[in-house]
């Protein structure tokens, strides 16, 4: 499954010709993907998120899936492959979470046809997979705002599809609750199925994403690794915000984390100078692209060490182990059976984001605790 | 576990059976009662007489209960079931607990088309045909008011809902001030309180497919309707064509709306009040929510049709008596489940 956005240009104000709010915006994305969609209010994340869906049209562009324009592809065919979680803003208080659930599978019977046993059974499934099933015959009212987000994703998997599209899934929610949410789509990433959420916490994003989307008020946008496009320079000129990203670490493993420090001052854009600097700004982008590049040709040395307490994780590890072969300088295995567990000890020689990206992707892992020492050259 | 899955499925199972089985004890029962009573046995038996094509014990006794009380409790049942589900679907589709027929002003056109169709003295098919175009265009013109970006809130529907009816109730009204005061207008006024006193089988002939194709489809449909509450997205989201779902219902509903009150005038609080009595004993699934309004629909309809004949020596208008049922049995469900939401 290849889920592809070409050249998408969308704009709520139909007379506009040029400039739009979204411009020219083009990626694409494979299973097992977690994408992270950022940006500043009114920057446009929802919106792209409902006009990569086709809720909203492309002015210009296409969603393409697998090469088909989307618009091209029957609703009941389409919403089998993509579902939607929207936000737990509106609980509609007269299902069960049960009830809710089941209403995930209306693309895959006709109109006229009652859900069937074996539909029950998927949703139930669902819950389970989400590890929900407490709250398969409670209220959707009753239950708190995390439950409730809980439920939706749930009733998007329902339709069993190949990518999921969430919006905002962990705002509203407390410390616990956002974990529950992220940790559930890290699950379904790991499972195979890509993962598209918008998100108001950058530091969401580099735990947990693979690739990250960031969206400006100019319309302009950078989509890349997300150890790539979330760095101080970008979210400074996204957000208008002075942050710095750091490192937290516990006895298992390192967390980056970005910590907005201060706000920059900004002179007033005139309404009319979005299209004026847009050129220039384009041209800004592309240098800072080159710098990007010249960045990346710069590699350190980086220890990233792995105590494994599942061996299932082994696999998965090489599998990543694989794929990033080509900066593996060296690495050592040692299993440790008194205590069952497996020592691994991987030295790299890459670029920084590409290190933090590998131990980002190591550390989602269950039962995987681990730990990135980079070398001052 | 598996023994509590068990027990759970009897009960639905009685449940199903005791919504299939009590309307039909009732509209025995019925049969039995009115102005000239009679013992449920000889209505069993002259029933099964008239089935089994066995020479009448009693001529007049077939009459009363073949002749006038079944076509009568008939219609009732039909209408009680339509109009309760009907609401229902109504209810859904503007995702807004206090939509009925009543309310969003269908009620209303379908009576102007009605009246119209009275004072030209067309026949009841034209009566049929207008009231459905009426009702038709009554819900299109409060939908059109209401609908603002985000499907209208609970009080722009009903206020757009209201204007509406207040609009074909003075369109009603011109009708009766232009007719014949000496003959057509006591037929109208009469009609318009509604009453199910002139029920025969040739109006349900004609009048019953429309209401039952009505019912068939919304109770085919009934899981579905669970999309229509859902925001614009969501409901896309679910991979149904919901503006198809959207037509389906309305006219099902409009239909089963301008059908009853073309044949008994208009019938209000049924819509609103059994939709609500069964939310509040089964739940919010519409799945369950469509059998369970067109039982509770018709066996509250005709309760409410079997007192307004046989209270007091005249006919009571059912309008009335729905009303005056209506409100405090509503009062007390809303005080004991504390409130309604869809």
């Amino acid at each position: 499954m290849i889920f592809s956005v070409e050249n998408g240009c969308f704009d709520y104000d139909k007379k506009r010709q040029d400039d739009f709010l979204l411009q020219n915006i083009n990626f694409s994305f494979g299973p097992g993907e977690l994408i992270a969609v950022l940006g500043p209010n009114g920057a446009g994340k929802t919106t792209l998120l409902r006009c990569m869906m086709g809720l909203l049209p492309w002015r210009q562009g296409a969603t393409l899936l697998d090469g088909e324009n989307i618009r091209h592809i029957p609703y009941n065919m389409l919403w089998r492959r993509i579902a939607y979680v929207p936000q737990a803003k509106n609980p509609l208080g007269m299902f069960t979470v049960e009830e809710l659930v089941l209403l995930g599978r209306s693309s895959h019977f006709s109109l006229l046809r009652q859900p069937s046993a074996q539909d029950k059974e998927i949703a139930s499934d669902c819950l389970r997979r989400l590890h929900i099933q407490h709250l398969a015959g409670r209220n959707c009212r009753q239950i708190s705002g995390g439950e409730l987000q809980m439920a939706l994703i749930a009733r998007a998997l329902a339709a069993q599809p190949e990518v999921l599209i969430l919006d905002e899934p962990e705002s509203n929610l407390d410390f616990k609750n956002q974990l529950v949410v992220l940790d559930a789509m890290s699950e379904l990433a790991e499972q195979g199925i890509a993962c598209v959420f918008n998100t108001h916490y950058p530091a969401h994003a580099m735990q947990r994403a693979d690739k990250a989307l960031l969206l400006d008020k100019q319309g302009r946008y950078r989509f890349g690794l997300t150890g790539e496009i979330i760095n101080e320079d970008n979210i400074k000129e996204a957000f208008g915000v002075e942050a710095v990203i750091g490192e937290i670490e516990t006895k298992h493993r390192v967390y980056r984390d970005i910590l907005p420090v201060s706000v920059l001052q900004l002179d007033l854009e005139p309404p009319a100078g979005r299209h004026a600097d847009n050129e220039e700004k384009k041209g800004e982008a592309h240098m800072e692209k080159e710098i990007s590049e010249e960045r990346s040709r710069e590699t350190r040395v980086a220890i990233v060490g792995a105590i494994v307490e599942n061996r299932e994780a082994a696999e998965k590890i090489n599998e990543l182990l694989h794929e990033y072969a080509p900066y593996i300088i060296g690495r050592m295995g040692m299993p440790y059976e008194k205590k069952d567990v497996s020592i691994i000890c991987v030295v790299v020689d890459a670029p920084e984001e590409i290190t933090a990206a590998l131990s980002g992707k190591l550390g989602r892992l269950s039962g995987v605790n681990i730990k990135t020492t980079y070398s001052r050259i | 576990m598996q023994k509590r899955e068990k027990t759970f499925s009897y009960k639905k199972c009685a449940i199903v059976c005791l919504l299939i089985v009590a309307p039909l004890l009732l509209a025995f029962a019925a049969l039995a009662m009115g102005r000239f009573p009679l013992s449920l046995q000889t209505v069993f038996q002259v029933l099964a007489a008239k089935i089994s094509g066995a020479v009448p014990i009693d001529l007049q006794t077939e009459k009363v209960i073949w002749g006038i009380r079944l076509p009568r409790i008939l219609l009732a049942m039909l209408v009680g079931a339509g109009l309760a589900v009907s609401g229902l679907a109504f209810q859904n589709l503007f995702s807004n607990p206090l939509a009925t027929p009543d309310t969003l002003g269908v009620a209303s056109g379908a009576s102007f088309g009605a009246v119209l169709a009275l004072l030209f003295g067309l026949n009841l098919l034209w009566v049929q045909l207008l009231a459905l175009i009426g009702g038709v265009l009554a819900v299109s013109l409060t939908y059109s008011v209401s609908a603002n970006r985000d499907r209208g809130s609970i009080t722009t529907v009903v206020l757009a809902g209201l204007i509406i009816g207040s609009l074909f109730t003075a369109l009603v009204s011109l009708v009766k001030y232009v007719a014949d005061a000496e003959s057509q207008l006591p037929s109208i006024v009469y009609w318009l309180m509604g009453s199910l006193s002139s029920a025969n089988y040739r109006m349900l002939l004609l009048g019953a497919p429309l209401i039952l194709i009505g019912i068939i489809v919304l109770l085919l449909l009934r899981w579905r309707l669970n999309l229509l509450p859902l925001t614009e997205d969501e409901a896309r989201s679910a991979g149904v064509n919901i503006s198809h779902l959207r037509l389906l219902t309305v006219i099902s509903a409009t239909m089963i709306t301008a059908s009853c009150v073309s044949m008994c005038g208009q019938v209000g609080w049924v819509g609103l009040l059994v939709p609500h009595m069964c939310r509040m004993l089964f739940g919010g699934n519409n799945q369950k929510l469509v059998p369970a309004c067109i039982s509770l629909g018709a066996m509250l309809m005709l309760i409410v049709d079997t007192m307004a004949r046989t209270v007091s020596a005249g006919e009571i208008p059912v309008s009335i008596l729905t009303a005056i049922i209506g409100a405090p049995v509503f009062i007390v469900l809303l005080r004991r489940t504390g409130g309604w939401s869809l």
